[in-house]
């Protein structure tokens, strides 16, 4: 049979753990605004009970766990999609600067070449005139110069996309830091069986944010995790992290390495994937593009000049000093070869009045020797190459964001501290703790009719 | 079933994604384009760099039109003015010609007719803007100088060369005849015609075959004539087909990159509604929960 201390204890019981649910309650509430906080559930079981022949009877309640709700696979799910996220929108940002060089304006190089072969066309319509042969050079150097422009801009957005990349590995390495700093805290604490839960959330805090960084897949193990990188470098192992470190490549840029390794090319996703792929890929496409452009025209307009006759009979020579046999660096460098417009080799007799060589090199306006295209074609085909990067950068962008916001969603629903919720729990938990004190308050009445029937007696 | 308790991030993230739609709205109502930067429509900011560039060379076709006319302007009216001098100089050996006329007479023709060649010479070495227009390419040199030494009484400086601009996608004119072809072919050689009708009237002899060398001049250039009347109108044919060509170019990058400002200004009315009522919301629900509730 049970006694009255035992029920004593059983009520109790009730006092503590309610009390203990209602510190969980608390904590939520508290934390309802902090971000990547999962709420946490009092976990309460019923007490093993106690056999006394014949009867069983129970021994009240248990806070056994404080737990934090959280979905595991939905978390990788974000940790994925925050890489795609990264990567898009800063590539998308980073290409939206370059097109910014090719939106038609005045001084875009399309409308360049186009100013380019009109002074041409019109030059060709009195080959003598001194002031015409001025406009070609003219129109010419503006030429030049558009290009020049453009390339430098190109290159002064790789530069500081390459400022951008070595400030986002230094953001990685300390998150790894604070990771495997984390990674310690949590197995100390879950070795002696205690909740790990606000710690677990920070980490997972700090994980979705390297993830935005650079692609990690994260390795669970006992109570720890291990951090990889695409190419299988490990970021995280256990309580140690290991710091991705840069190199001066030839071109003034940083590769990035990890324990020694070069891993620039194998960093595929999040915000160093995107910064990288617009330093190293994109905008050397461009770049690529334009010159190949400027040598080819430049190539053409010289051999064109070679054909013909300047102002003073004499058999001309380049306009624009020759490209680069290889073509790199054509657009940045592209200049003229003469100041004085009677070198202009309009002429295809010799004489003065000839326009000859003018009509000739009016034709490469709609020759097709840059790849099978003309030079406008060509320019425009450029165009649609950078406006199609970006385009596609924005709607894989749009399209990850979308998937994130819907899997925070999904982990808000999950994990989120709802106020309604834990209103309700406090009540629940007040209520209880009220009830058990009730009960403590009868056995204590019964304890004192026990007391007073001794004294009686006595 | 469980829900978001904190919609706010996506409220805002749609009222973020609709301002974005409002400021894109805004700026091809600004511009008048649909397409502002390549991002746009890759493809139609392609069509207009192609577009600019014909644009570009329409307009300059014009230009060069218009100062190619003038120099062919005054090559045909120079013509004009040959052509009525030989009429004159055809005239004069005729009446030189008549038994009648006496030595003397036929001197102060012969004088009249000299006075022709000095103006056909003129005429010949027309200059516009800086250039000799019928010395062929040879522009800088005078082309017709008095020789006493010649035949003709002139030597030819300039040569058989001729210029062809181009002033359309597919036209391309010859713009000027050298006076070698003009005034000097063989056979119809005008200043050999005037200086033999000079040598005729002088010497008394030879006139009337003096008069149909000039007849056959006149004629010769009076046919050549034509080419600046053809060159001149098909000038003013393509001037009328550029402008047709440039208000078709505006119409295209009007098609490819114009703003439907119905849509688009409805399409914003729309989005602005919609942020106004999405902020009304959550100025509404926002702030009630249970613990209003709990006393």
């Amino acid at each position: 049979m049970s006694s009255l201390n035992a029920s004593l204890a059983t009520a109790l019981s009730g006092l503590i753990a309610e009390q203990g649910a209602l510190s969980a309650t608390t904590n939520n509430v508290a934390n309802v605004n902090t971000p990547g906080y999962s709420r946490e559930q009092a976990v309460l079981v019923a007490s093993d009970p106690v056999v006394v022949d014949p009867l069983t009877f129970g021994t009240g309640v248990t806070l056994q766990n404080v737990e934090s709700i959280r979905d595991p696979i939905l978390e990788s799910q974000i940790q994925q999609q925050s890489q795609a996220q990264g990567q898009f929108s800063t590539l998308a940002s980073a290409l939206q600067q370059s097109q910014a060089n090719f939106t038609s304006s005045t001084g875009d190089i399309g409308t360049a070449i186009s100013n380019f072969f009109a002074s041409i066309n019109q030059l060709s319509t009195n080959p003598s005139d001194v002031s015409l042969r001025q406009g070609v050079l003219t129109a010419a150097g503006n030429l030049a110069t558009s290009f020049n422009t453009t390339a430098n801009s190109l290159t002064q957005q790789q530069s500081n996309l390459d400022l951008s990349a070595v400030q986002t590995i230094g953001q990685i390495n300390q998150f790894t830091q604070q990771i495997a700093q984390l990674n310690g805290r949590i197995s100390n604490l879950q070795n002696v069986g205690e909740n790990a839960g606000t710690l677990i959330d920070q980490r997972q805090q700090a994980i979705d944010q390297l993830s935005a960084l650079v692609d990690v897949s994260v390795i669970p193990s006992d109570n720890t995790l291990t951090l990889i990188t695409a190419n299988g470098a490990p970021l995280v192992t256990g309580q140690e992290s290991f710091q991705l470190q840069t190199q001066t490549t030839t071109a003034g840029l940083h590769d990035v390495y990890s324990q020694g390794v070069d891993i620039t090319s194998a960093i595929s996703s999040g915000e160093l994937g995107g910064t990288l792929q617009a330093r190293d890929q994109q905008i050397p496409a461009i770049q690529s593009q334009l010159d190949t452009l400027a040598a080819s025209l430049a190539n053409a307009v010289n051999g064109v000049q070679a054909g013909g006759f300047d102002l003073n009979g004499i058999k001309g020579t380049n306009l624009f000093k020759p490209p680069p046999i290889s073509g790199v660096g054509a657009a940045a460098t592209l200049s003229l070869a003469i100041t004085d417009p009677a070198l202009v080799a309009a002429s295809s007799d010799g004489t003065a009045g000839s326009n000859g060589n003018a009509e000739a090199m009016y034709a490469l306006s709609n020759g097709t020797f840059i790849n099978g295209q003309s030079p406008t074609n060509y320019y425009s085909s450029v165009v649609f190459n950078v406006g199609n990067a970006v385009s596609n950068a924005s709607a894989e962008q749009s399209a990850s964001s979308l998937v994130l916001q819907q899997l925070n969603d999904q982990r808000a629903s999950i994990s989120g501290v709802s106020l309604n919720e834990e209103a309700a729990n406090m009540v629940q938990y007040q209520d209880a703790y009220t009830a058990s004190a009730q009960v403590i308050t009868a056995i204590n009445d019964m304890m004192n009719a026990v007391i007073n029937m001794a004294t009686l007696t006595g | 079933m469980r829900v978001n308790p904190n919609p706010y991030p996506d409220l805002l993230a749609a009222v973020a994604q609709t301002q974005q739609q409002i400021n894109t709205d805004e700026q091809q109502i600004a511009s008048g384009l649909s397409v502002n930067v390549p991002s746009d429509n890759p493809a139609a900011a392609a069509v207009l760099v192609q577009n600019a560039d014909q644009t570009s060379q329409a307009d300059q076709f014009q230009r060069s039109i218009g100062s190619i006319q003038g120099e062919m302007q005054n090559a045909d009216s120079a013509l004009s003015s040959v052509i009525t001098s030989l009429q004159q100089a055809i005239s004069l050996g005729v009446e030189g010609a008549n038994g009648t006329v006496n030595n003397a007479d036929r001197a102060a023709l012969a004088t009249q007719v000299r006075g022709i060649q000095t103006q056909l010479l003129s005429l010949a070495n027309l200059t516009y803007q800086g250039n000799y227009v019928f010395a062929g390419t040879a522009t800088q040199t005078t082309p017709y100088v008095l020789d006493p030494n010649s035949p003709s009484g002139v030597t030819y400086a300039g040569n058989t060369g001729v210029n062809s601009v181009t002033l359309g996608s597919h036209f391309s004119l010859q713009t000027n005849l050298p006076g070698a072809q003009l005034f000097s072919a063989s056979g119809t050689d005008m200043f050999q015609s005037i200086q033999d009708l000079i040598n005729g009237l002088q010497s008394g002899n030879s006139i009337g075959t003096a008069v149909t060398e000039v007849s056959k001049s006149y004629n010769s250039i009076d046919t050549q004539r034509v080419f600046y009347g053809n060159a001149l109108n098909q000038l003013s044919a393509q001037q009328t087909y550029l402008s047709t060509e440039t208000t078709q170019l505006a119409e295209q990058q009007n098609t490819v990159a114009g703003v439907d400002l119905t849509r688009v200004i409805s399409n914003l009315t729309a989005a602005q509604t919609s942020v106004q009522a999405t902020l009304e919301a959550v100025g509404q629900t926002a702030h009630i929960n249970l613990f209003d509730y709990v006393k």
